[in-house]
């Protein structure tokens, strides 16, 4: 069933039909999560190369998220947020925002879904209860913008707005932000993802950087922090920069890959500062990127983001590539004379 | 009275017995008196009892009269007759009851005016309140059977209705006639407003009379107060909306001949500037001003205002530019002379007798005196320019050209052809002497003359390949040498001769300078310098057509059409770039230096860059340094400048727009 992995990895079978806004491994096995710009969200057995579901919104999916390995939650365009049960076919609407919502995540720690929406406030809803916002909605958290990017870690949670704003947040206590922060970057925040080890979150933006930064907040903290150009092309003697759209870290090695609009999947290691790795171009813009749970599987969303507005483009595709070890391993700073 | 009778009966007896009345007739006598006194106690007894019934109905009367006003009035007198009270005699009674009765009807008379008064009321507010407006009778009639003060309450409360009622119309109306009076005067104030703009319109544009009158009946009101207005339908919509509809007539007019007005204005700033050869510089603040105007945004007055402002600026800096100009003038018309000049020197049949030989050599004598004076000219020309420029503080320009580096090109140009000139002489001598050794040889001679007209060739040690460049460089510029090129953008063409060598020089024109000629002949249509824009400096090439390249300016890597003919172009730069050094270094320019410097060949002759896209190479080993460095990046991202709100291309592509409300609090980048 299955060619020989081609150097893009292996093209899933049955695409959306439209771009593709993220897509999402499990944390139990190889299924993959897919949301699209066609209001579909796509349940896929990425070994397999199989779609095992699928479900239609009243709206563009801008997000998707697990909850376990049956069920899942998806952001859409129409204001909802949706559950869905895959073995079932099932799904309702867990509440709405007022406007488009952008991002989901499901809070392990917590039991909660979080959702960011264009209507620059945050939700937090409680998705053990029936279906209907007065039963299911914890909390609604006014944001100083649009909300553009989520991300979780333990007890932590991340939010990037427009006009460059980042929120921190402890689960625990939402009424207010642990920290209320500016992007470092000068440029539209497009990723933020929170390292694995809890310790801060990456950012990127649309003008080809990534911001590495700390939670804490100390001078030693902060003297951490840096910030690195990538998915930049040089040309006579200027610099194109492209939007870097997703970041997705290894769940193993802590080492992290960025997928910007120049088609380019980026392996880099934050601790030593370093590029480890280039995939080949893919035939479009990197739309969304997730490492399975073993970080064995890379799924890349190769999609055009509409950077430069409605143009023809290359066909929506999901590539699915075996990570090698030496792909994304980080290497130890290399001594002061160099062997290689 | 038993005396009185018995005495009279006595004196009856005596009587009788003196009369001797028989005893019959005594007894009918006795009998009769019995008789008549029987009747009179009888007529007596009648009237007592006449009198007592009498008097019983009086009181049956007064009771019933009583009840009955009590009933009426549904009251009971204060002094309830007890009827279990001891009667007494009936004038008693009767005399007890009469002063109730009194009350009663006192009672009821004022009761009943009250009723009347109630029931005026409210017959003269049905009255009032009902709208046919007959005379209503006033005989008003009053239910003496009800008179009790439920009634009277009834009444009382009708009458409170009914005026009520009249109290609610008169508020309603009146509210309606200050609504009416409102309208009134919102419409006048209407008219009056348009009637004004009406009038400053017509003054403004001279309207003839008769239009005028028309809207006699309109203007006449224009100061009118309220009450000044009672025509009817003077106020109606109708009319309304016909004065509305011609002042926005005259409204548009004015704004047209504004417009015109603007333009015409307009086209005489640029005509002041095209005669003193000054680039106007308003073009685009002009159109942007006359769109205004169009849509009403600008005022055209105060755009005319400007635009006469810089009118005068302008006419003052053309006079202060006429002398300058007049010496230009001349100057280029002995420009002018002097290439005819050398046009006439090459014919070879000027000295052929013709129709009007006799006319060029007079020409010919005349060109010979202005070249003469041309450089002195020049010189006086470029102090005149120095000193103008010092005393204003700005460079002279002509047509949007620096009119004293023309002047310096114009003699760099003048030195060179005076070099290649004498060059040429020099090379040709050595060319006769190669061929009187050929002849010595041989005993053959090839014709210089021939050989050197037909090569349009030119004079460099360059292959032929360089005929080649010539058709890429643009059909105008046929000539091949360096100077040439140099000249098309700089001066009118002539031939600089410098003032020493010009007498000596003047009648001998090198043949092999046909060449020359036979292409500036192309340039020589005009006479005049070519077009302003070929005086930027060398980098400014996107101006002018990718094949007509400026010499030494360097070859753009990003064109990629002329990849092809790098090479050769490469070559040609380079031994370009030589020759015009050494030419270049032995110039002493009394101006500034050209404007365009020369740089090193190695800047200018580099190659474009291979235009292959780099493959990426995924190295297994090697890991590449991130460039942390934070610089600036050197391109801006148009998609970030969308009116001041930032967007995401999610949003964009999901049409998601911020509603206004929001809008404020976004912060920009």
């Amino acid at each position: 069933m299955a060619a020989a992995p081609q150097s893009t990895g292996r093209e899933l079978s049955s695409p959306p039909t439209d771009g593709i806004s993220n897509l999402r491994f499990s944390n139990h096995s190889d299924n993959l999560l897919v949301s699209s710009w066609d209001k579909s969200v796509r349940l896929y057995d990425a070994s397999a190369n199989a779609l095992r579901g699928e479900f239609m919104h009243g709206g563009a999916v801008l997000d998707c998220c697990f909850h376990d390995d049956s069920s899942g939650f998806t952001a859409c365009a129409d204001h909802t947020v949706r559950r869905l049960v895959f073995n079932y076919s099932r799904e309702d609407i867990l509440g709405r925002h007022d406007a488009p919502v952008r991002c989901i995540e499901y809070s392990y720690a917590t039991g909660q879904v979080i959702t960011g929406s264009w209507d620059k406030t945050l939700k937090c809803w409680d998705p053990r209860g029936a279906s209907g916002q007065e039963r299911s909605l914890i909390g609604t958290y006014t944001q100083p913008e649009r909300v553009y990017s989520l991300s979780l870690v333990g007890n932590r949670l991340v939010v990037a707005t427009a006009g460059r704003h980042v929120n921190v947040y402890d689960l625990r206590n939402m009424n207010q932000p642990e920290q209320r922060r500016e992007s470092s970057l000068k440029y539209q925040t497009r990723c933020v993802r929170c390292y694995p080890n809890g310790t801060g979150y990456a950012l990127s933006s649309v003008e080809g950087r990534v911001a590495m930064e700390f939670f804490d907040l100390s001078e030693a903290g902060q003297s951490k922090k840096y910030a690195f150009k990538c998915h930049r092309k040089s040309e006579a003697g200027r610099d194109i920069v492209y939007p870097v759209n997703s970041i997705a870290f290894h769940p193993i090695y802590g080492t992290f890959a960025t997928g910007g609009c120049d088609g380019y999947v980026n392996v880099w290691d934050g601790n030593n500062k370093k590029r480890l790795y280039q995939y080949p171009k893919y035939p479009t813009s990197i739309a969304a990127l997730s490492f399975s749970r073993d970080g064995r599987l890379l799924a890349v969303a190769s999609s055009y983001t509409y950077e430069e507005g409605d143009k023809p483009h290359e066909p929506d595709a999901i590539f699915v590539r075996s990570v090698n070890e030496v792909e994304v391993k980080p290497k130890p700073k290399l001594l002061p004379n160099p062997a290689t | 009275m038993e005396t009185a009778c018995g005495s009279l009966l006595y004196e009856l007896q005596i009587i009788w017995d003196e009369v001797g009345e028989s005893d019959a007739e005594r007894d009918r006598m006795l009998l009769e008196l019995e008789r008549e006194c029987l009747e009179v106690y009888r007529r007596k007894v009648d009237q007592a009892n006449r009198c007592r019934a009498q008097i019983r109905q009086a009181i049956a009367e007064s009771e019933a009269e009583l009840a009955a006003i009590c009933s009426a009035i549904g009251e009971r007198p204060v002094h309830i007759r007890q009827s279990d009270q001891n009667p007494g005699s009936l004038k008693d009674e009767l005399r007890s009851i009469l002063p109730q009765i009194e009350e009663m009807r006192k009672r009821k008379c004022d009761r009943k005016n009250q009723f009347v008064e109630v029931l005026e009321h409210i017959q003269k507010l049905k009255s009032e309140l009902s709208n046919s407006s007959g005379y209503i009778s006033t005989t008003l009639v009053v239910d003496e059977a009800d008179l009790s003060l439920r009634k009277l309450e009834e009444l009382q409360r009708e009458l409170q209705a009914r005026q009520n009622e009249k109290s609610e119309r008169l508020k309603q109306l009146a509210a309606a006639i200050q609504r009416l009076k409102e309208i009134k005067i919102q419409r006048m104030q209407r008219l009056q407003d348009l009637a004004m703009s009406l009038l400053q319109l017509w003054n403004l544009m001279d309207t003839p009379p008769e239009e005028q009158h028309v809207f006699q009946k309109v203007t006449c009101n224009v100061a009118a107060s309220e009450n000044e207005i009672m025509e009817p339908y003077m106020l109606s919509a109708d009319i309304i909306n016909w004065v509305e509809t011609e002042v926005s007539r005259l409204e548009e007019l004015k704004t047209s001949k504004m417009k015109e007005l603007v333009l015409k204005k307009k086209s005489e700033l640029e005509d002041i500037c095209r005669k003193t050869h000054l680039i106007p510089e308003t073009d685009i603040s002009l159109n942007i001003a006359i769109e205004a105007i169009e849509s009403g945004a600008v005022d055209a007055t105060y755009v005319l205002e400007q635009i006469e402002l810089q009118i005068a600026k302008v006419k003052e800096e053309a006079f202060s530019r006429k002398d300058i100009l007049d010496k230009v003038e001349k100057w280029m018309v002995a420009c002018e002379e002097e290439s005819w000049l050398e046009e006439y020197n090459r014919d070879e049949n000027r000295y052929n007798a013709g129709r009007g030989a006799h006319l060029t050599l007079k020409r010919a004598e005349k060109a010979r005196a202005l070249v003469n004076k041309l450089p002195a000219l020049v010189d006086a020309l470029a102090s005149k320019t120095s000193s103008w420029e010092n005393e204003r503080g700005i460079e002279f320009t002509y047509d949007g050209v620096r009119l004293l580096s023309m002047l310096e090109e114009y003699n760099i140009l003048q030195k060179e052809k005076e070099q290649e000139r004498k060059r040429q002489r020099d090379q040709k001598k050595l060319q006769g002497q190669l061929l009187a050794e050929q002849e010595a040889l041989y005993g053959s001679k090839p014709s210089p003359m021939k050989n050197q007209s037909a090569n349009k060739g030119p004079r460099l040690s360059c292959s032929g390949k360089s005929n080649r460049r010539l058709s890429l460089g643009g059909a105008t510029l046929q000539t091949p040498k360096p100077d040439i090129l140099y000249s098309t953008r700089a001066t009118p063409n002539t031939q600089h001769a410098k003032k020493n060598d010009r007498l000596s020089h003047e009648p001998t024109r090198d043949d092999g300078f046909q060449a020359l000629s036979s292409g500036r002949r192309g340039l020589d249509i005009a006479g005049l310098p070519l077009k302003p824009h070929s005086f930027n400096p060398p980098n400014a090439h996107e101006i002018e057509s990718p094949m007509m390249r400026k010499p030494f300016s360097p070859i753009s890597s990003t064109d990629s059409s002329k990849s092809n003919a790098t090479n050769i172009m490469e070559d040609l730069n380079r031994k370009h770039n030589e020759m015009l050094q050494k030419t270049l270094t032995s110039n002493n320019t009394p101006f500034a230096t050209p404007s365009k410097t020369i740089s090193t060949p190695d800047e200018e002759n580099r190659t474009p860059k291979t235009m292959a896209i780099p493959v990426p190479s995924t190295p297994s080993t090697v890991s590449v340094p991130m460039l942390t460095a934070i610089t600036p990046a050197s391109r801006v991202l148009e998609s970030m400048k969308d009116e001041e709100i930032e967007y995401s291309f999610e949003e964009r592509r999901a049409g998601f727009v911020l509603p206004k409300e929001h809008r404020n609090t976004v912060i920009q980048i």
